[in-house]
């Protein structure tokens, strides 16, 4: 499984500005992928990111199957307020309890909060999971940090 | 963020003119609430657009109304009204277990004790459960005997209690099916306890729950039966509850799980002896009747079990031998239901307000909109469909309305852990999200999994439908999806002036080709995946006919659906259900047995693998998925042929078609259809504009076509990852277009509708909407064609 770059790395820095780059080009589209319009907001022409930069894309597919490794559960953006404000929050991953905002920045584009989401994992995530040394009895019943719909 | 405090729906999805409409509302919180009757046009806010479009209709029922507040009784069960025989000295419950959340998190929505089986309330009683621990209970009055062996999920289990007033002996078995090597033995418990039973008077016999409280509360008039309130609902199967009014031996147990045997001579039944049988208060078999919401009691006082909440039942038994998978041929072997904590049928609320729709009243999009002065609001959608003979318009709208009660209240963002993968970034919620990942008991999609894993594959439309509103972009998207992106259609038939009328998929499905045959065109919305055999079969007599078709999205012809019969007292189309099966789009897969619906006993899963191809109905087909970004159609050459030119007059060859819109940012986007002639598409449908080789990573090939997993799926590699606009006629002058992409309506208003998808549209609805048949193909296109003929270039070398 693909490691997290090192804190203060030029690859994880490279990684940053790649996907800072990608989501402010994605404001004003009704979707978002981590890939540059060409004309921003505009979807006709789209290059780099993910399509490019192997690791940007492997590191994405991982955070986005795989739980932060200090027992968190997964981020996620909350509409607080139909097109004007949003905010992050964390899921409770028990069904039943609804998920909590994480601080009390609002954004005011729905974009934004991807990237920064991008930072958090980043910071959050074990630089290496799925490796032999991570076994645990989890593994062997559906609980091995990958997940599938 | 404001929790939704206004919450409704009404008892119907389409209403005639003439006809009235009822309106239920929670009110949690306002003491009042203002509605008004709102004709709907547009309800996508993205800024770049329109904006929400919506007039005010004088209507009656347009007023200011006392709120209150109302819930939902969610969680299946069975019950049998008190009745004497119900009041024991002595017992002996059993029944087979196959639990699937024997112990839960102490947060969960519904943490503590199941009930199984019994007539228990408030430390009176008996009652069979499985305790908080997750071990098995038995509870007499107010002891509470277990065995302290945790229970086994997702495994059979035989469980039996035993009380004898005589002795005051207790015994407790907790029997699993299979013994692995290293599990302890679970010997039966005994005890003795110095007490008598205490019948209390009222108190149902269950299965599934046990009575929490009796109550004249206003908020108990919704549970069933009315006044008594259930708790502790049961997740998992039962299978073969019996109760006996003695302390039964471990034999006789054994001779009970037979069950009641009435009638026996020395020519039939094998069953309880005489002496035995005298003990059955209640011996209920659930494999009959597995049609039906009544539980049936084969013992000697006919005491069947009225089912709430529509549990799935055709599921296989604690006997499933693996040899036959339609339950209808091996109905013993299906005697299990399962029961879910979340399950709902009908939220059974009071009636609020009602609007008597006048004579005349135009067909289209309507909503009550429920506001309050401090900012809550709630929309409940509803459509005025004119009666058959008293068609307003030449066109129609299909509105997909078996997909909404499909996508009925997802909470895929919430709890499917493989969302992210799905749509390549972080999903967004909203408050309607928000709410439902608290209030379980609203009930989930036909996408999602019960609070206890399981597939979801019933959906009822009388409960408040979330998702089904303006305002709502979906997680998938971050745009509209099925409902408010069906809008983006209305609000461009609006802006261009075209007159329509609005029909549901239950009028199809009940009323056939009648419903269809007087319009000139049948116009669909922008994602009706779900569909009934008798919608399919009208949508193929009405193009047989000279019926014209605008198949307006993707993805569309694909599962299965049957309407529950069991809820028709209640109206049309009150229950779907759907089963996930051998392939296709699984957001949970069926379990080996449980293919075949319940309700009609008809097999399930995807129309493709009952032989009735998606590409037969409009020409394309679903091939693949992906909802990051959208892109854009380019004309192929075949756009250039006389049968279908004319749809492209105002609109260059080069032109690029689509790259805009509100949803994804492009016309061609989100899941796509493509042309197959092995898949069922007509040898004679025509290509007409492509966006092959423009979708990302994101996007892949359905599973359903291909065989084993391989690299090489995606949007950037594999070439059946694009949408075809395709175009074909069909006999008597009639035709179909299918433009093959969800996101396609989602570019029709952009600009005002001054753009190139909308003239295409338009060109496509100003011919099919003619009188008549349409003009005659040229002679030159009356060929013979096969299916897989086509002759590649390497032949030629």
């Amino acid at each position: 499984m693909r490691a997290i770059p090192k804190k203060g790395s030029a690859e994880r820095d490279r990684l940053i500005a790649e996907h800072k780059a990608c989501i402010d080009s994605m404001k004003g589209v009704a979707g978002c992928t981590i890939l540059r319009c060409e004309t921003p907001g505009d979807t006709t022409a789209v290059s780099g990111g993910i399509h490019e930069d192997f690791v940007l894309n492997r590191v994405l597919l991982r955070m986005r199957a795989a739980m932060p490794a200090n027992g968190k559960r997964k981020l996620v953006v909350i509409c607080t307020e139909v097109d004007k404000s949003w905010r992050i929050g964390r899921l409770a991953g028990v069904r039943g309890v609804p998920p909590e905002f994480v601080n009390d920045k609002i954004y005011d584009n729905e974009q934004d909060p991807q990237h920064d989401i991008f930072l958090m994992r980043l910071d959050e995530m074990e630089e290496t999971d799925g490796q032999v040394e991570h076994f645990h009895e989890g593994w062997k019943r559906r609980d091995d940090n990958w997940t599938v719909t | 963020m404001t929790a939704m405090r206004l919450t409704g729906y009404a008892d119907l999805f389409g209403v005639n003119p003439g006809k009235k409409i009822n309106f239920y509302v929670n009110s949690n919180g306002p003491t009042k609430y203002k509605v008004e009757i709102m004709k709907m046009i547009n309800g996508d806010t993205n800024p770049r657009g329109p904006g929400l479009l919506e007039e005010l209709i004088p209507a009656k029922c347009n007023g200011e109304y006392k709120g209150r507040r109302q819930v939902i009784h969610s969680g299946s069960y069975g019950y049998a009204l008190d009745k004497p025989q119900f009041h024991l000295e002595s017992f002996t419950m059993q029944c087979w277990i196959w639990p699937t959340t024997p112990k839960t998190h102490p947060k969960y929505w519904r943490h503590g004790a199941q009930g199984l089986m019994g007539k228990w309330e408030n430390g009176k009683g008996y009652g069979l459960f499985i305790n908080e621990a997750g071990c098995l209970e038995v509870r007499i009055n107010g002891h509470s005997i277990t065995t302290d062996a945790p229970i086994r999920d997702h495994a059979w289990h035989f469980c039996a209690a035993s009380f004898d007033a005589k002795t005051g002996q207790v015994v407790l078995y907790h029997e699993p099916q299979i013994q692995y090597a290293l599990d302890p033995t679970i010997l039966p418990v005994k005890t003795v306890l110095n007490t008598k039973l205490k019948n209390a008077e009222g108190v149902p016999f269950t299965v599934a729950c046990y009575t929490g409280s009796m109550t004249k509360d206003d908020i108990a008039k919704s549970s069933r039966p009315q006044g008594v309130v259930m708790a502790g609902h049961y997740n998992g199967k039962i299978d073969s509850p019996r109760l006996c009014r003695e302390a039964l031996s471990r034999q006789d147990i054994e001779t009970m799980k037979l069950g009641a045997q009435s009638g026996l001579t020395e020519r039939r039944n094998s069953g309880p002896t005489g002496e035995l049988s005298k003990t059955i208060v209640g011996s209920w078999d659930f494999s009959d009747g597995i049609n039906t919401i009544v539980g049936k009691d084969k013992g000697p006082y006919l005491f069947d079990l009225a089912i709430v909440n529509c549990p799935t039942r055709a599921m296989t038994g604690h006997n499933f031998s693996g040899h036959n998978f339609d339950w209808k041929h091996a109905e013993s072997e299906y005697g299990a239901i399962h029961f879910h904590d979340d399950d709902i049928d009908d939220a059974r609320w009071e009636m609020d307000f009602e609007w008597d729709v006048p004579n005349g009243q135009n067909s289209a999009f309507y909503a009550a909109k429920l506001t309050t002065a401090d900012g809550d609001e709630d929309y409940i959608p509803f459509w005025v469909v004119p009666e058959i003979g008293k068609e307003q318009a030449k066109i129609a709208v299909m509105v997909p309305t078996i997909s909404y009660m499909a996508y009925a209240n997802e909470h895929l963002a919430n709890n499917a852990g493989g969302a992210e993968l799905l749509v390549y970034r972080v999903p967004i919620m909203q408050d309607q999200n928000m709410y439902l990942s608290e209030h379980r008991e609203y009930g989930g999609s036909i996408y999602d999994t019960h609070t206890d894993g399981s597939g979801i594959c019933l959906s009822t439309r009388l409960r408040p439908i979330l998702s089904m509103r303006p305002k709502y972009d979906h997680f998938l998207m971050q745009a509209p999806w099925q409902y408010p992106a069906d809008l983006h259609l209305i609000c461009w038939l609006e802006q261009m002036g075209y007159e329509y009328d609005c029909i549901t998929d239950e009028d199809v499905t009940y009323d056939g080709l009648a419903r269809l045959e007087k319009y000139n065109v049948i116009i669909t919305g922008s994602h009706p995946e779900h569909n009934t055999g008798t919608q399919l079969d009208a949508l193929h007599n009405y193009t047989q006919q000279g019926g014209r078709l605008m198949y307006m999205g993707a993805d569309a012809w694909y599962w299965i659906h049957s309407y529950h019969p069991s809820y028709e007292d209640l109206g049309r189309g009150v229950l779907t259900e759907m089963r996930r099966c051998e392939s296709g789009i699984r957001t949970w897969r069926a379990d080996p047995g449980e293919y075949y619906h319940q309700g009609t006993g008809e097999l399930g899963g995807m129309w493709r693998y009952r032989g009735r191809y998606l590409h037969s109905v409009a020409g394309t087909g679903m091939s693949s998925e992906g909802f990051d970004i959208s892109s854009y159609y380019s004309r192929t050459e075949e756009s250039n042929d006389p049968r279908v030119s004319w749809a492209f007059e105002g609109i260059e060859f080069e032109e690029k078609l689509g790259n805009f819109g509100f949803v994804g940012g492009g016309a061609a986007g989100t899941e796509l259809d493509i042309v197959d002639t092995m898949l069922g598409s007509p040898p004679h449908t025509m290509v007409v504009a492509t966006s092959a080789g423009r979708h990302t990573e994101a996007y892949l090939l359905v599973m359903e076509d291909f065989g084993f997993n391989q690299q090489g799926l995606d949007g950037t590699q594999h070439p059946r990852v694009r949408s075809d606009i395709a175009f074909h006629e069909t006999p008597n002058g009639g035709g179909c277009f299918a433009f093959s992409s969800i996101a396609y309506c989602g570019s029709l208003p952009w600009n005002n509708g001054d753009n190139n998808i909308s003239r295409l549209t338009g060109n496509v609805l100003n011919r099919f909407m003619q009188d008549g048949p349409l003009p005659d193909a040229p002679k030159e296109a009356y060929i013979h064609r096969g299916r897989a003929d086509y002759d590649p270039p390497s032949n030629k070398a």
